[in-house]
């Protein structure tokens, strides 16, 4: 069984030591004020960005990179790009490379999109991209389905950690399926991180009490009205479903059976 | 009017601040120098690539209640300071429409919850079914649900601009286009040579960039339309789970439908994916919009500080004022009643206290 103290409980992804399982995005915020107070609250272990669109250092003569980044930068902190936007394994490929050259960093969390409503990955071009960058050295943190065939594959083309949804980017539906979840967790002995789908805290503390490594999450934060309240209330729900998991919850029974025996002692009936 | 002395002043940036503050020194019989970089007949100004529109409710909804109440402000000095320009024409208050296809209705429900928790229930908004959405806009068929914001207004805002630099020549205004000027207290350095003058007012936007180490460009493209199948008389927002977008209405069948918003400084044209996403949702708004002619892509940066909200800088001979974002019009006539009474040293000036950037900000977190 699990005895293990929380305090020296770190998340570990490729072989890098991390002391929060809270991953925060950092898009759709009202303003970056608002971002820079929400990712204090947060005490995040990883910021994730996306660089498709937002184009650092793009028509800036100065060549210390665009004032957004420069906010990310400061925070302190780590930063780990992301492929969002992109749909094909190729393309993925390519944005990875620029982005290792831009920040200077290995990470990357994998993204090709296969389905333009629902966001949702495509598992071919994942497994493609994963393989090569994984090959050149990145440090590959894929965004997956709860498939676990895929996730396997993953797994054995070198990911060191996976990051299956827990529903569509951006729809706040929680653990879709928890059945599959389930599965994932018994069979793959990776870092498996939820990434994408959660809207409340409850539900990201569901994810680490079913033995989850850590949860990254964005629009449940950037969509709130207080952004900073609700990133420190996801940071708490991350910690105590990571103890509640640590400390190993109970079977659920069918049958009541009370905590405190009161049958048959005396007195019982006459408590104040 | 003329009681103040004349003092002379320099303004740099000729975009929406920089006009409307010329006007006005102007005509308290003052002395001013309007420089811009760039053009002045097409400006590069960020106040020349927007809509136009005078939304304090739903921008709020994008914001705080600030910019409501400063959005008050705009509704009520819009139509008069238009009527001493002899522009009224270009003040359109027919309200705005918020509409969201049938999937993504949530996207409606999260914006009446957000606008009630800013501005408290019984916010001025009034909720709309099918009919009544074609009541009011008899080319929209397609929509189920919306939310009509009667307060809400656009205005012609290219030629409101053009008006005002009329209006500064004729009262004797000297403007300098493609003059690029350094700021200093009481004095402008141009190409050719330092002037000195009683004020400088800083109205650059991005372009001040260097004077404002927090300041920063958020792109935003657009793109201008013209059809005769449709028409429009309000401004339209389409809410969308990954884009809000809108088209505002424009004299002679013309459309502006933007904007994205995107955290970069690039200014190099528009890319294919935002003009997919900026015609597609045109095209869903109505398919009458599918012949409509592309007349031109604008792409610019809008200056934010960190919060995104407006900031006035005042020191000893310069003044700053920067930073409106994507609410140009909107808050333009809050920032310039806050400029006027701080030069005049009397008048209206509600919003000091959130205006004032001499106060020490919040400082940025330190790194770990």
């Amino acid at each position: 069984m699990h005895t293990q103290s929380p305090h020296d409980d770190a998340l570990v992804l490729y072989e890098e030591r991390f002391n929060s399982r809270f991953l925060l995005g950092t898009a759709l915020y009202p303003s970056p004020q608002v971002m820079q107070d929400a990712i204090e609250a947060a005490d995040c272990a990883m910021l994730t960005l996306g660089l498709r669109r937002q184009n650092p250092g793009g028509g800036n003569a100065d060549g210390d990179g665009d004032a957004f980044w420069q906010i990310l930068r400061e925070s302190g902190c780590h930063l780990l790009p992301n492929t969002a936007g992109c749909r094909s394994a190729r393309e993925a490929i390519t944005l990875a490379e620029m982005s290792r050259e831009l920040f200077d960093t290995p990470w990357i969390k994998v993204e090709v999109i296969g389905d333009d409503y629902n966001l949702q990955p495509d598992p071919f071009g994942l497994l493609e991209a994963a393989r090569e960058l994984v090959e050149q050295g990145f440090k590959v943190l894929p965004y997956c389905t709860d498939d676990l065939v895929l996730c396997q594959r993953l797994q054995e083309a070198g990911c060191q950690a996976l990051m299956p949804w827990g529903a569509p980017i951006g729809t706040g539906r929680g653990l879709m399926n928890r059945y599959a979840l389930r599965t994932l967790r018994e069979r793959i002995d990776v870092p498996l991180i939820i990434d994408a789908g959660l809207g409340a805290p409850s539900q990201a503390a569901e994810a680490m009490e079913m033995g989850f490594d850590g949860v990254l999450l964005n629009t449940a934060v950037a969509k709130a009205r207080r952004p900073a309240q609700m990133s420190a209330a996801f940071a708490r729900a991350i910690e105590a479903g990571r103890e509640a998991y640590l400390a190993g919850l109970m079977e659920r029974r069918q049958t009541a059976s009370p905590s405190t025996p009161t049958l048959g002692q005396p007195f019982w009936h006459a408590t104040p | 009017m003329n009681a103040t002395p004349q003092r002379r002043f320099a303004i740099a940036g000729a975009g929406l601040l920089g006009r409307l503050t010329a006007w006005h020194l102007l005509r308290d019989g003052h002395a001013v120098s309007l420089y811009d970089a760039g053009d002045l007949d097409t400006p590069p100004a960020a106040a020349w690539t927007a809509a136009g529109m005078v939304a304090p409710l739903a921008e709020t909804v994008v914001s705080e209640r600030s910019v409501y109440e400063m959005g008050q402000m705009a509704l009520d000095r819009w139509p008069g300071w238009l009527a001493e320009l002899q522009a009224s024409e270009l003040w359109h208050q027919h309200g705005s429409l918020v509409v969201a296809h049938p999937q993504d209705g949530n996207e409606l429900i999260q914006f009446r919850r957000d606008l009630a928790d800013t501005l408290g229930e019984g916010a001025l908004y009034q909720e709309l079914d099918g009919s009544g959405i074609h009541h009011l806009e008899p080319d929209l068929t397609r929509f189920r649900h919306g939310l009509f914001l009667a307060d809400e207004a656009h205005l012609d805002n290219r030629e409101l601009l053009t008006r005002l630099l009329g209006a500064i020549r004729e009262l004797g205004g000297e403007c300098h286009a493609h003059t690029p000027v350094k700021v200093h207290p009481g004095e402008v350095t141009t190409p050719t040579g330092t002037h000195h003058f009683d004020l400088v007012i800083d109205c650059r936007g991005h372009g001040a960039k260097t004077n404002h180490p927090t300041l920063r460009g958020v792109r935003g493209e657009t793109l201008h339309v013209t059809t005769n199948e449709i028409t429009l008389t309000r401004p339209v927002r389409l809410m969308h789970p990954r884009y809000q977008l809108y088209v505002v209405p424009k004299p002679n069948g013309r459309f502006v439908i933007g904007a994205t918003s995107i955290e970069s400084e690039d200014r190099s044209p528009i890319s294919l994916q935002s003009s997919l996403e900026l015609s597609s949702a045109l095209y869903t708004l109505s398919p009458a919009f599918a012949e409509a002619r592309i007349l031109e892509q604008g792409v610019n940066l809008r200056p934010a500080f960190r919060n995104n909200l407006p900031q006035v800088t005042l020191s000893d001979g310069l003044i700053s004022a920067n930073g409106l974002f994507r609410h140009g019009y909107l808050l333009a006539p809050a920032v310039v009643e806050h400029l006027l009474s701080e030069i005049r040293g009397h008048g209206d000036n509600p919003f000091a206290d959130l205006l004032d950037g001499s106060a020490p900000r919040r400082p940025c977190r330190e790194s770990e």
